[in-house]
């Protein structure tokens, strides 16, 4: 039994499920790390992802195109991003607050909308619903082990990763990026080099909305093509977490959104055993735990600086 | 002459608070009148039956209690942490262990009534400090953010009482589709105190404890320094308040309470725990504590409304074809409207109202003079 365990920690299957559900973390946490970034205290993840996945879905069933239902999630990301900049930049409220009343409020507003638009509680499902269609990957379906892991997926999976590399180099290589950092920094020193932070939160705030909505999209489109009740079911907290953890750096994130996959995957495989797979879903919060830990002791100082 | 200036002063903080309240409550109810409408129904319909299932009937009266109690418990306890800056967003895990952890203790150990009630609500109190033990040493001694670590704390919670449910009821790890735990025994129950309503004794404790807060904030010491970290972390300092062990026992507080309430919830309603019975509750306890401004007495009565709104919500999806999700989303828009920074955005306006004005005056005498 040890043995098979074992084993399956390796296993295609596993890996295959941990490549695909780690893509709705890649985009949210990536999407949102020069929000973080910049320092915006920003936990609306799991609102903004919810009414991406509400809106791909609506989009895609209104139009059959499942990219127009991408736009859509997108569109709708970015608009309920500009409302938490709009309180949290504009009028000053209390950040977490506000992430906490919007986090509560999207599970409201899209089971509403759910059941006004197309009368089903719970969940809807529909043929009319288009998800993105599996790309013909047969030249990557030959390589014996890699192929089914890697094969046979749709689209943004592929793209979610090529997004890493994509936002460590804006992050890293580009003057942007570099205003990102340096008005989370020292906001201070960046307004007296002419950089404007409301600017710059403003803009990473927009790119948090469209990838996060994305993300959500990739719920609800990536192969399950249906729309239920709060289907996000923490995911948004998830890239929260990967953000911090990851501190501002892209790779780091991903490493970090990937375990939570990984760990989500094993835990899925265990239950199809017949095994209870709770403990095992643990491990991921208890590994951000252990990190923030870890990297705190470093530097640690005696008691804390409880200036701010 | 200082003597008027702080008269003004008050006055100015009355009248921003009567503003933004008045405010946020005309924007509230347009907001939510236009979302009634876009579910076809009468606003003022929806409002008369919200009102009559929170206040139409002694059962429904009690319901409206009953719900006050933990929204109350989890305000105090979010109020505690929220009035010094520190973001308690545990209080979800918190609630689950204690709820749990009384569950167990209500069922397995036999003792005389009141003591059993008395064992299982301390015990219960006890797991939520535990709990928030760990944020916050992580917070004070390793300085990291408080937030990210109890969030991750309650799904922890969430899973692992969901696990030792099914241990307990299967006596193996194999996976079991049994949601609770045994019903606690008699002894542990928290009575009924209306009959005919489910209005537990769970209400006086919540009471008993927002008065106990309110009078240490005003009247101890203790609770002078606690008051002080949130309000001037340097005077605090420079007064000679012991910060760490300040802000530590905010944390344990917070945490106490949270688990206390998770306590009392499952021996005053459930009778048993039931996985993800805490779902969501912390975070109504963070709204209200924000509403009310962390204030003890003002949570009171927000908790109130609260758990009229509540009460009254659930009559308005029997009675009419709208949701219950309405008056969530109603709730969420009413925090937003609130968590705007009036006071700042008040003293923006009028510092540019002034500014404008001073220019144009010295561009008057700058006209006389030339």
């Amino acid at each position: 039994m040890g043995w098979e365990i074992l084993k399956m920690t390796v296993y295609a299957s596993t890996l295959g499920i941990t490549f695909r559900s780690a893509v709705p973390l890649l985009y949210g946490s990536l999407g949102g790390c020069f929000n973080q970034t910049s320092g915006c205290n920003n936990i609306a993840y799991e609102c903004v992802m919810l009414f991406g996945a509400l809106f791909g879905v609506i989009g895609s069933f209104y139009t059959g195109n499942p990219w127009i239902g991408a736009l859509c999630a997108m569109g709708i990301g970015i608009l309920v991003a500009l409302i938490f900049g709009m309180f949290t930049i504009v009028f000053h409220s209390n950040s977490i607050v506000v992430g906490v009343a919007l986090n509560s409020g999207a599970w409201a507003m899209t089971t509403l909308l759910m059941v006004s638009l197309f009368g089903s509680r719970g969940s809807f499902t529909d043929p009319g619903i288009i998800s993105f269609s599996r790309l013909n990957t047969s030249l990557i379906d030959k390589i014996p082990y890699l192929g089914s892991v890697l094969g046979q997926n749709v689209l943004p999976v592929y793209l979610a990763y090529a997004m890493i590399a994509v936002s460590y180099i804006v992050m890293f290589k580009t003057p942007f990026g570099l205003r990102i950092r340096g008005v989370g920094q020292n906001e201070v020193a960046a307004e007296t080099a002419g950089i404007s932070a409301v600017k710059y939160r403003m803009i990473s705030l927009v790119m948090m909305g469209a990838f996060v909505g994305l993300s959500g999209c990739c719920l609800s489109l990536g192969g399950l093509s249906m729309f239920s009740e709060n289907m996000t079911a923490g995911r948004g907290f998830l890239c929260v977490a990967s953000m911090i953890v990851g501190g501002g750096n892209p790779i780091k994130i991903a490493l970090v959104a990937l375990l939570f996959a990984y760990s989500d995957a094993m835990s899925q495989i265990l239950t199809t055993l017949g095994l209870n797979g709770l403990l095992v879903s643990t491990i991921p919060y208890i590994a951000v735990i252990v990190v923030l830990l870890i990297s705190g002791i470093k530097s640690f100082k005696g008691t804390a600086d409880l200036e701010g | 002459m200082s003597k008027v200036m702080s008269k003004i002063k008050i006055n100015d903080t009355v009248r921003i608070n009567l503003f933004k309240y008045g405010f946020s409550l005309i924007v509230t109810l347009l907001l939510g009148a236009v979302l009634i409408i876009a579910q076809g129904e009468n606003p003022a319909t929806a409002a008369a039956v919200i009102f009559d299932g929170a206040f139409g009937s002694l059962t429904k009266f009690g319901n409206t209690l009953r719900w006050m109690a933990p929204n109350l418990m989890l305000g105090i306890a979010a109020a505690v942490a929220f009035k010094a800056g520190v973001s308690n967003l545990g209080i979800e895990g918190q609630v689950a262990w204690g709820g749990f952890v009384a569950a167990v203790l209500g069922y397995s150990v036999q003792l005389p009534p009141l003591l059993h009630v008395l064992l299982c609500v301390v015990a219960a109190g006890i797991s939520g400090l535990l709990y928030v033990l760990l944020p916050a040493i992580m917070r004070l001694f390793f300085n990291i953010n408080e937030f990210i670590t109890t969030l991750m704390l309650n799904f922890i919670a969430a899973i692992l009482t969901e696990y030792l449910v099914d241990l307990i009821l299967s006596g193996t790890v194999q996976y079991s589709t049994a949601t609770s735990t045994p019903n606690v025994l008699d002894s542990a129950i928290i009575p009924i105190i209306i009959p005919g309503t489910s209005v537990s004794a769970s209400l006086l404790i919540a009471l008993a404890v927002a008065l106990l807060l309110f009078f240490v904030y005003k009247y101890t010491i203790v609770g002078y320094e606690l008051k002080q970290v949130g309000e001037n972390l340097r005077f605090a300092k420079t007064g000679g308040v012991k910060v760490v062990k300040s802000f530590l026992m905010i944390f344990l507080i917070s945490g106490f309470i949270a688990g206390a309430c998770g306590g009392i919830e499952v021996l005053g309603t459930y009778r048993k725990f039931n996985t993800g019975f805490a779902a969501n509750m912390g975070w109504d306890g963070i709204l209200v504590a924000r509403i009310a401004e962390s204030n003890p007495i003002a949570v009171i009565f927000v908790a109130f409304v609260w758990g009229a709104l509540q009460a009254g919500s659930l009559q308005m999806e029997r009675v009419t074809e709208l949701n219950r999700f309405t008056v969530l989303c109603i709730k969420m828009i009413f925090v937003l409207m609130v968590s705007i920074n009036y006071e700042w955005l008040f003293n923006t306006i009028r510092y540019a109202w002034i500014k404008r004005r001073n220019r144009k005056e010295a561009m008057a005498g700058g006209l006389g003079n030339s």
